[in-house]
């Protein structure tokens, strides 16, 4: 074993500086994902075959095809189809953001089913409109009974985000591997990387099992 | 105030309620019995359009309910409907779920509906659970949380859909009485029920359903002693 942590030393901050890029596509991503994928949740279940098709066919794109490739085909692809080349965060959001709004609004799906059939009744038997039940009655509950799975996807997330590299994002993956190529040694700096992430993935765990504690305040 | 005419209801084939038509006036409350199957439940959740007839027609207060044009929302305002089974809001307190649809519905302000929610709870006994959650309370206890919770919409009639059967026996009495109270309000109330004892007390009128069929329709001493029809003969035989 031949390990010289000494030498990327000097490059740790440089590395360290790609949190708050990794950070900023995660979160922008996890908005666009958490939103569309409600939005994508309730196409699925509603009565009107059509839209249930629509979200299907949704999911089934993002899910069935690379997500590096739709990063690609997004960003590389912007100039031929909207005549602008967009900026790489952009492509980065978008990519991240629409591809786990796939997985979300299956998660959500899910979610909304296990409510108990009486709470739509119940809601409805007062005269609430199909938005307000939705809202304020059934998510609530659906949510509470996903959070360990959204918490998974936002950790997937999370790491999976490293695949920005491909598009020149200056990320922690991407700042590690520049300064392998720049100091010749590899393995050190995407060690540290992985320590990063590791962290990032804890503080993630520990912050879902408190959200978690504050809303079972009602069992 | 309800005048139901030749109501149908399928499901695919399966012919569930097979026309039936009565009227039920203001304050008046009836007790809709018969056996598993009948129908009684069905009959129930058409009269707030949980279910939507297949064919036949309902008028509240003169208004055709049942047309295309119906505004079901306006319907439900007026109908109060409490389920065997609650169904509260598990993620709000008691007092939220009293204050809940008012507010949403009818626009009531904060202050408003609070202080109605709270007098309601007094009247069911409940005053010092406001501020639980449903899984805190008894079965019971949640039931009466759930009539309050209807009445807090101020519905005109009050639709009760086997209210105690899922209570375990010493808690049916507590729930019985609210609705006993209730009753002599002059609240206009249709109550699917197997406690005979409790119909024959409490109810005005007695429907008997059996097969989706309003096979019998009298008051309750009537019924109870002596019923007219050879099925709702057998049935008071199992029952009583």
């Amino acid at each position: 074993m031949n390990l010289e942590f000494e030498r990327i030393i000097p490059s740790l901050p440089y590395i360290l500086e790609g949190i708050p890029t990794t950070l900023k596509v995660v979160a922008v991503a996890a908005v666009i994902g958490f939103v569309l994928g409600i939005f994508l949740s309730i196409l699925k279940i509603s009565r009107i075959k059509p839209l249930n098709w629509i979200a299907d066919f949704y999911t089934s794109i993002f899910r069935g095809t690379p997500l590096v490739l739709q990063l690609m085909l997004i960003y590389f692809g912007s100039p031929q189809i909207l005549g602008i080349q967009i900026e790489a965060f952009e492509a980065a959001f978008l990519a991240f953001g629409l591809n786990s709004a796939a997985y979300i609004s299956e998660i959500i799906r899910g979610g909304i089913l296990a409510v108990d059939k009486g709470q739509r009744e119940a809601a409805l038997a007062l005269g609430v409109p199909y938005s307000g039940m939705m809202l304020n009655i059934i998510l609530p509950q659906a949510i509470k009974n996903i959070l360990p799975s959204l918490v998974n996807e936002l950790i997937s997330l999370t790491k999976e985000s490293a695949v920005v590299t491909i598009i020149g994002l200056g990320d922690i993956m991407r700042r590690s591997y520049i300064v392998g190529g720049e100091t010749y040694k590899f393995f050190e700096p995407i060690l540290f990387a992985g320590l990063i992430y590791y962290v990032m993935v804890m503080v993630l765990t520990i912050l879902g099992k408190v959200i978690e504690r504050r809303m079972r305040r009602s069992d | 105030m309800i005048k139901i005419d030749e109501l149908k209801k399928n499901y695919g084939k399966l012919e569930v309620l097979k026309g039936i038509s009565t009227e039920i006036g203001q304050g008046e409350v009836l007790a809709i019995i018969g056996p598993s199957g009948s129908g009684k439940s069905t009959f129930l959740r058409c009269i707030n359009l949980l279910e939507t007839p297949t064919d036949g027609q309902i008028w509240f207060k003169d208004q055709m309910i049942t047309g295309k044009k119906t505004n079901i929302m306006k319907v439900r305002e007026n109908v109060g409907m409490v389920f065997q089974h609650f169904h509260l809001f598990p993620h709000k307190t008691v007092l939220e779920n009293l204050t809940y649809a008012p507010m949403k519905v009818k626009k009531l302000s904060k202050a408003e509906a609070v202080k109605q929610a709270r007098e309601l709870l007094t009247k069911v006994g409940l005053a010092d659970k406001e501020s639980s959650y449903p899984n805190r309370l008894s079965g019971g206890q949640k039931q009466r949380v759930a009539i309050a919770r209807a009445l807090a919409m101020n519905p005109e009639v009050m639709l009760f859909d086997e209210p105690t059967s899922a209570l375990d026996p010493e808690m049916v009495k507590e729930v019985l009485d609210v609705m006993k109270s209730l009753a002599h309000t002059g609240m206009t109330m249709l109550i699917v029920t197997h406690e005979m004892g409790f119909a024959k007390e409490v109810a005005d009128r007695v429907l008997f359903l059996d097969q989706g069929l309003l096979v019998e329709e009298s008051a309750p001493e009537e019924f109870f002693s002596n019923p007219k029809s050879q099925r709702a003969k057998d049935f008071l035989e199992k029952v009583l």
